[in-house]
């Protein structure tokens, strides 16, 4: 019993371990890793995947001095006859050392890491290039992606274009979510009610896997999505094309009938046409109104919020980034979404399936296949018949005028003389912002528009609509008011 | 016990309640173990019931190795599988290594201490049984087909209604809320037991590590518990009656319940782990056979580890978006806490040095403890990194790494603790050959199974996924990661043979078969009802060994005293900065010394069958929480009159003689 563990078992033990370990790294080596964090497509990631390997060199000493120690001590001191060895009761000089010497390898890890964290958390840089602003929206289980400056909307697939910062403002109404795409940054959650931000730029065009990261539900581990990162160009021309309207279907075409069909049974929650000029805030209310519908109604809502299928056709994959978007997946996905994806929104609370008791859709197998054929030919038409957004101005002065007037600002607020319509008059207040209370003119005028209750001009009460608008139009509309004399 | 009860001193009869049951008095049987408030039964008691679970919570792991053993995989659907991760993490959290260290508790803090029970030993059973019942209740949603199923984080507001309407997270919230009753009960019995029932000259500094460490784990747990109470309790009527505590759609904030929950959650990670330092630190200087090294600032990093505990919790949030100021500050806190971490492994590996080391399958679970956590410890310190973290949190590479800290660390721990103590607790001996198949095949598939989620992770595989599609190159990797997961299963199973085979050949073990040195090893095997004939007095730490070995005294003191220059001060080998404590127990020692003159006069408290009532009382209160309001009543009855008649009932009957047992 006593030598049971001879220290020839203990080298075969060893050899054995060395073995498994060494089958480990050829598993490593398998072809694709389109989630990997070590293959860097932006700084972000680099910066982040750099201080895990130096704080893994860093722990490799400690690992092989501790593990070593073990392994030796075991060794060196195994029992070799009865006598008992000297009772030391401790060191202290030692002890010092190993609490010192610790802390100050502690030292070295902690401050790349305050670094790293101030530079990663404080939004896009501004000396990097042309800040591009893009809002993401967890919801269960997809991804909705607003392009706020470029009045376009779409899901799961985000386009950027390669070399610039993008800033991306992380939201969820429903639960809490997290945006991931390890090629390009580490994730920030999406917590309803805590905006987030995070930014990335991607070097290289090409395709790159996210996955949301925080656990939401039944459908998590299909909630999936892709950035798309273009030249500048193509990033240009996508935009365009999201703008644009696709090509008049033949009466009587499968595709105009699928068109039909899906206006009757699909479009109360997907919309198709968010090309429109006004399209973009329609589908932010449409969007809120939806989300209200189903929670007022959890159980029977017949209505949910649901991917935006403008140009559905450029899509790369469908249900949230898991199938190839093929013609047949396509049409399995519209005939039984649980058969791809368990536990999808779509199936459990729209009427065309609700309608059947076994909950496939209530639709002709060639209803279906209309239906598919017109998403599949939802694309960008004549790119001479696009259509200008609402905002279309190049400085902020002038794009927080055209905002000024789309948000409807100017119901209320007069900015041609002092006379009151509803609200304060704004002529002049570049002037009184900075004196109303301690924050400055422009803070005073971002906390005004963002929390109109937080400070309410004397003689006037609160009864002003906050606009769902991001941070960089509140500072657009913000120079704009700031001209007003 | 050493105060006087009133029902010794002669109370008045008429003041009893009518009693339906008379007092249980069996010694063998059922009723005997339900009546117990043996801290020796007890623990068996507890011991049993958590392994069950752990059987219960390791198959659910296994189940879901097997769902992950390939992609795009079908054999369970996402539910299920939402399920199986919930319990198995609530299961193995709550049902398996706070109560096994609960076990670990009552079966050796009275015996390290020189005590003949814990101090409030019905309060203890009253603790097993709703445990029990607790995790009978949490387990009891698997037959209704209603698991919980939001993680056992259970993240508002995912854990709402609106997002989770089954009842899953109903019998979660309140199973966790029972069973914490249970923890804050057993914390403040152990904190009592140990303050105040040390055996005469037992100061602090003399206290053995393990009961040590179970002092700093009941703080945690009386100050930790009760705020997972407060959420969960916010969380149930969020669920049942609709308020909006969590509720983002009515302005309830979900970083809250995290803030909240993680209060409690990470001051719980130090309660699953101290008392798997202290039972390795118990291990490692006897098949050393030398005084643990450092005995000082190990017990001073202990309690550091346990305060400090208390400043990091935000580093399980460090994704959800607090800014960069608190992320730094919770970055550093969280980095300091490997400074105690570390005097522990250091003084851990110099008990080795220079040892004469002996590799019982105590031992070798005890330096596989050293060497696993160590590792579980690396990765901590990689994810207290904010930035890295940003990439790693909510990945494989936090499974791996709490796997390294709770299965590496705490369980391989507790599997030492197991053959050390089961001579002592049982009387013969587990085999050492099947003891060590039984590590050999745990280590080997634990790492087998955890070491290559570290890479999953960093290629980008996150948690609690039930599938993922074939192309992302995880395949092999989590193939290997289930292999080893059967094979660790390979390991405890045995651990069972083991456990039936010895109880079979019953080979003797003897009072101390491990030349141990705690005041555990000088009673018999398994130890007698009253634990101690004479309550022993205590000279040294580890008193029993230098009992043994009065030879070795002037050597272990010369060493302590070797950096002042300054000669053992003779035959009283006092630590001079503890002269004050000393003085105190000088007075201790006075009101002890009466009653141990001997078996005759020995009185332990009766047995009792309030606090099994109590607790049936409680969980029906649970039950009907979640059913039928009007089954809370009948609930209410039982805790009442559980509550009443254990007020009442005075801790000894009167001997049928008329004769009292006290003074």
């Amino acid at each position: 019993m006593q030598h049971w563990l001879t220290p020839s078992k203990l080298n075969r033990l060893a050899l054995g371990v060395l073995a498994v370990v060494a089958t480990l790294f050829v598993a490593a080596c398998s072809p694709e890793h389109p989630q990997s964090t070590f293959d860097y497509g932006g700084p972000v990631a680099r910066d982040q995947g750099d201080l895990f390997i130096l704080i893994f060199w860093i722990s490799v000493p400690v690992f092989i001095i501790v593990e070593g120690a073990i392994i030796y001590a075991a060794i060196r001191y195994r029992r070799r006859d009865d006598k008992i060895p000297k009772q030391i009761h401790g060191n202290t000089k030692l002890e010092i050392t190993w609490t010192v010497l610790p802390a100050i390898v502690i030292a070295a890890i902690a401050v790349p890491t305050i670094i790293g964290i101030w530079e990663q958390q404080r939004g896009a840089p501004t000396d990097r290039g042309d800040v591009l602003d893009v809002e993401a929206i967890g919801h269960r289980w997809w991804f909705e992606f607003r392009y706020p400056n470029q009045e376009v909307v779409t899901a799961n697939e985000m386009h950027v274009p390669v070399g610039r910062p993008v800033n991306v403002a992380l939201a969820s109404q429903d639960v809490i979510h997290s945006f991931w795409v390890p090629k390009l940054a580490g994730k920030i959650d999406m917590v309803p009610l805590n905006d987030n931000l995070l930014w990335f730029i991607a070097e290289e065009p090409g395709i790159y896997d996210g996955q949301c990261a925080e656990f939401c539900g039944i459908a998590h581990a299909h909630m999936r999505f892709r950035v798309i990162a273009h030249a500048e160009e193509d990033f240009q021309n996508w935009v365009a094309g999201m703008r644009t309207p696709p090509e008049t279907f033949e009466p009587g075409s499968p595709e105009q009938q699928g068109q039909t069909l899906f206006a009757t049974h699909c479009k109360t929650c997907h919309s198709d046409d968010s090309w429109r000029q006004d399209a973009y805030s329609l589908e932010i209310q449409q969007q809120d109104s939806r989300w209200a519908t189903w929670l007022n109604d959890i159980e029977n809502s017949r209505i949910v919020s649901a991917p935006n299928m403008t140009h559905y056709s450029q899509r790369n994959f469908l249900g949230a980034g898991i199938k190839e978007n093929s013609r047949e997946n396509l049409i399995k996905w519209i005939n039984d979404p649980n058969d791809i994806k368990i536990g999808t929104s779509m199936q459990a609370h729209a009427a065309v399936y609700q309608e059947r008791a076994d909950n496939k859709i209530n639709l002709s197998q060639q209803e279906v296949e209309n239906i598919a054929d017109y998403l599949l030919a939802l694309k960008p038409g004549d790119i001479s018949q696009m259509v200008a957004p609402v905002i279309t101005g190049d400085t902020p002065e002038e794009r927080g005028e055209q905002l000024f007037v789309s948000i409807g600002c100017n119901a209320c607020h007069n900015i041609e003389s002092e006379d009151t319509i509803v609200g304060p008059s704004l002529v002049g207040i570049a002037d009184r912002a900075g004196t109303r209370t301690s924050l400055s003119a422009d803070d005073y005028m971002r906390q005004s528009i963002n929390d109109p209750a937080a400070f309410i001009v004397d003689g006037f009460t609160n009864s002003m609509v906050v606009p769902k608008i991001p941070a960089s139009q509140v500072d657009d509309l913000i120079a704009y008011i700031s001209t007003l004399k | 016990m050493h105060t006087t009860h009133p029902g010794v001193s002669g109370e008045p009869t008429s003041l009893r309640l009518p009693r339906i049951f008379p007092r249980p008095t069996s010694e063998y049987g059922i009723w005997s173990w339900i009546s117990t408030v043996d801290h020796k039964r007890i623990g068996t008691l507890y011991a049993v019931t958590s392994f069950l679970w752990f059987l219960v919570g390791g198959i659910e792991a296994l189940i879901m190795r097997l769902q992950l053993s390939q992609a795009d995989n079908t054999l369970i659907d996402p539910e299920l599988f939402n399920q199986l991760f919930t319990m198995h993490g609530t299961t193995m959290v709550f049902l398996v290594v706070m109560p096994l260290s609960a076990a670990f508790f009552n079966w050796l803090v009275p015996l390290q201490i020189g005590a003949r029970d814990v101090a409030f030993p019905r309060l203890n059973a009253l603790s097993y049984w709703i445990f029990l019942f607790g995790s009978l209740f949490l387990n009891f949603s698997w037959f209704v087909g209603d698991a919980p199923n939001g993680g056992w984080f259970g993240y508002a507001p995912n854990s709402h209604v609106a997002f989770n309407p089954t009842h899953g997270m109903t019998y979660w919230v309140i199973g966790l809320n029972i069973l914490g009753i249970a923890s804050i009960a057993a914390g403040l019995n152990f904190i009592v037991t140990i303050l105040n029932m040390r055996a005469p000259g037992m100061t602090l500094t003399k206290m053995p590590v393990f009961t040590w460490m179970t002092f700093v784990t009941s703080v945690l747990i009386v100050l930790a518990l009760p705020v997972l109470t407060v959420a969960l309790i916010q969380l149930q009527v969020d669920r049942l009656y609709g308020t909006h505590f969590y509720d983002p759609a009515a302005g309830g904030d979900p970083v809250l319940w995290q803030h909240v929950f993680w209060l409690f959650g990470h001051p719980e990670v130090y309660i699953l782990i101290l008392p798997a330092m202290g039972i390795v630190s118990e291990i490692l200087p006897v098949f050393s056979r030398k005084p643990l090294f450092g005995y000082t600032f190990l017990v001073f990093a202990g309690v550091a580890i346990g305060f400090m505990g208390w400043f990091v919790w935000s580093h399980h949030m460090f994704t959800v978006g607090l800014g960069p100021a608190a992320n730094s500050a919770f970055a550093i806190s969280t980095m300091a806490i490997a400074i105690p971490t570390g005097i522990k492994i250091f003084n851990w590996i110099g008990t080795m040095w220079g040892g004469s080391i002996r590799f019982s399958t105590a031992m070798l679970f005890a330096i596989s403890f050293i060497a696993m956590f160590t590792i579980g410890g690396l990765s901590g310190v990689m994810h207290a990194s904010v930035p890295t973290d940003a990439q790693q949190q909510d990945t494989y590479f936090v499974v791996a790494h709490f796997h390294y800290v709770l299965f590496g660390g705490a369980i391989m721990a507790i599997f030492g603790g197991i053959y050390f103590w089961w001579p002592k607790a049982t009387g013969y001996m587990l085999s050492e050959k099947l003891g060590v198949t039984n590590w050999a095949l745990m280590l080997i598939g634990f790492n087998l199974q955890f070491a290559p989620q570290h890479w999953l992770g960093l290629d980008g595989m996150p948690r609690r996924v039930f599938t993922y599609a074939e192309n992302m190159g995880w395949e092999n990797t989590n193939m290997y990661a289930s292999a080893g997961g059967f094979l660790m299963a390979f390991g405890v199973l045995f651990f069972l043979i083991n456990v039936f085979y010895s109880a079979r050949k019953r080979v003797p073990a003897g009072d101390d078969p491990w030349d141990g040195r705690t005041l555990e090893w000088s009673i018999s095997s398994p130890p007698p009802h009253y634990n101690f004939e004479k309550i022993p007095n205590v000279e040294h730490r580890d008193d029993w060994w230098f009992t043994k070995h009065p030879e070795l005294i002037a050597e272990y003191y010369h060493d302590e005293h070797a950096g002042e220059l300054k000669a053992p001060s003779g035959a009283q080998f006092d630590d001079d900065d503890m002269a004050e404590d000393e003085h105190a127990e000088t007075h201790a020692d006075d009101h002890h010394g009466e009653d141990d003159h001997g078996h005759g006069d020995i009185h332990l408290p009766d047995m009792s069958y309030y606090p099994f009532i109590l607790a049936v009382g409680l969980t029906i209160i649970g039950a009907g929480l979640m059913t039928w309001i009007p089954v809370i009543i009948v609930g209410v009855v039982l805790l009442v009159w559980g509550l009443i008649g254990w007020s009442m009932e005075p801790v000894n009957d009167p001997a049928p003689e008329g004769e009292a047992h006290g003074h």
